[in-house]
């Protein structure tokens, strides 16, 4: 309700007039795996349970130190070392529940959003919103989306790939130059809980997320080797 | 009692559809009609959703038909832009799932009257959200939520509470889905003539075979599905089904011509979405039930 004086709206016919969502006509997969998330009941419903179940899965499973202190600030991306598919769900399990709701995981569109069910199990369970590697103006629009978010959170997993150690500066650059607040990410022991090529991970193994002071003052052409040092030294 | 007390015409109905899905598929390699083999895969699909539903009995048909009502009012409400619109389409849900469990229960005065106190809740919508633009619209769609694609689509699991209305529920979700293929069928080989704006690919043909097989079809399944009825009520089913079908299609195209869209969904390949597929049951369903309910008083 208002404080002040309720205006009135002015009498003036409205005219009946259709606008569908701006995703309306998009398969499922792909309206899976967009960002910004346009705002959907069932998906969101959803994906509040599947975090809820994943969030506590992963707790009850893995026990989490957290070093450095939870990133502040409206538009910020936690960008981590990339080791094994609990990487997401262990930086899930140590945000806040206001930063879980709102963050997104960038993640490969041909990996993750080909087919429906990984789709849907890496969107509502993993957070995952769809990057084109294969799309050469994709660094460009991700820039323009970037610069238009007001708020929002993002977890970048830089290298591309598990198998991959060594940062990406392209993305980097971008998050730079959209003005996003980096904030780098150590995460250890993921890679023993579920090592690359098993189909099944391996409970009760301790891992550690190390959070980072925003690198506002590393330049950009250094990023990558800043990483590549706060990495190393909270592996 | 629920339809788990009459399970031969299912047996048979699921035989019939399993023999329907093997000449439909002979019918299409022969024919070479390759537009028809992605909506014929889909069917694959979803028959057995329907027919594993019916055979785990009346509260899993009442949470199917629930679910496609939700998620069907979701598609119209997407494609109008009343999604966004959130306090509104969760009104429509619960007038949904309200229909349904009423039906599911056979609780028939109450049942009537949900149509009556959705649309009281969705008056408080506005003031809630004290807001006057665009309200209007909001407001009537909903109410088209509440009463076209919620309540009509109850009487899906209405009918099966009935002794021996599992009978009338599987002739009419097969025989409008067969009527759809029909006059499709018919306006592919024979059309010449169009006759409405609504759809321009509709044909006089493709309509005129389809309410003769409606026709004919209800006659064929007399015996089986409402042995019940006299030869009038028979014929009174087939028409509904024949003629009602196709104005429930026209009903649903016209909605998806204001709205400027083609198909209301994806999910069903060669089909469209939800709404596509439910387009004629949602106007055939409830004329069928009240048409039996009114002269013959259901099936007491």
């Amino acid at each position: 309700m208002s404080d002040g004086p309720i205006t009135p709206s002015p009498l003036e016919p409205h005219a009946f007039s259709y606008a569908p969502m701006p995703d309306a006509g998009l398969p499922v997969r792909e309206r899976l795996g967009q960002y910004p998330r346009v705002p959907d009941l069932t998906f969101d419903a959803l994906r509040t349970i599947a975090r809820w179940t994943a969030v506590g899965l992963t707790k009850l499973q893995f026990p989490i130190e957290i070093r450095g202190e939870e990133p502040a600030g409206d538009r910020v991306a936690l960008v981590a070392n990339h080791q094994s598919h609990l990487d997401s769900l262990v930086i899930l399990a140590s945000l806040s529940e206001r930063r879980r709701r709102e963050i997104a995981c960038l993640a490969a569109k041909d990996y993750f959003f080909e087919r429906t069910s990984v789709a849907l199990a890496s969107s509502l369970f993993a957070m995952a919103v769809a990057f084109d590697r294969a799309r050469y103006t994709e660094l460009r629009r991700w820039t323009r989306i970037l610069r238009e978010q007001r708020r929002g959170t993002l977890l970048v997993y830089p290298s591309g790939s598990r198998r991959r150690s060594e940062a990406h500066d392209a993305i980097l650059f971008v998050l730079a130059s959209s003005g996003w607040s980096i904030v780098p990410v150590a995460i250890a022991g993921t890679a023993e809980a579920w090592p690359v090529g098993q189909a099944l991970w391996r409970p009760f193994r301790r891992v550690r997320v190390t959070f980072g002071s925003p690198m506002t003052a590393t330049p950009r052409k250094d990023l990558g080797k800043a990483l590549a040092a706060f990495w190393s030294a909270n592996a | 009692m629920g339809i788990e007390a009459l399970p031969q015409p299912l047996a048979a109905y699921t035989a019939l559809a399993a023999l329907s899905v093997v000449v439909f598929g002979l019918f299409l390699r022969v024919t070479r009609l390759t537009a028809g083999w992605l909506p014929y895969r889909t069917w694959l699909l979803m028959l057995p959703v329907v027919f594993v539903a019916l055979w785990l009995g009346t509260s899993a048909w009442a949470l199917l038909i629930t679910v496609l009502s939700i998620y069907g009012f979701k598609e119209f409400a997407r494609a109008t832009g009343l999604y966004r619109e959130r306090l509104f389409v969760l009104t429509v849900y619960l007038a949904m799932v309200a229909a349904n469990a009423l039906a599911y229960f056979g609780r028939f005065g109450l049942f009537t009257v949900v149509p009556m106190w959705g649309v009281a809740l969705l008056t408080l919508v506005p003031i809630v959200r004290n807001k006057t633009e665009g309200m209007l619209q909001d407001f009537a769609l909903s109410v088209l939520g509440v009463v076209y694609f919620g309540w009509f689509l109850a009487h899906l699991t209405y009918l099966a509470t009935w002794d021996g209305g599992l009978g009338l529920v599987l002739y009419v979700v097969l025989a409008t889905q067969l009527n759809d293929v029909v006059a499709f069928l018919f306006g592919k080989l024979f059309g010449r003539r169009h006759w409405t704006a609504l759809s321009p690919n509709k044909t006089v043909e493709g309509s005129l075979g389809a309410l003769v097989f409606g026709i004919v079809f209800a006659f064929v399944n007399w015996q089986l599905a409402f042995p019940q009825l006299p030869w009038w009520g028979v014929l009174g089913l087939g028409v509904i089904v024949g003629a009602g079908g196709q104005i429930g299609d026209l009903t649903l195209a016209n909605f998806k011509r204001n709205v400027g869209i083609k198909d209301f969904g994806d999910l069903l390949p060669g089909h469209g979405g939800i709404l596509d597929r439910l387009n004629s049951l949602t106007l055939v369903a409830p004329v069928a039930f009240h048409f039996t309910r009114f002269f013959f008083g259901g099936f007491p």
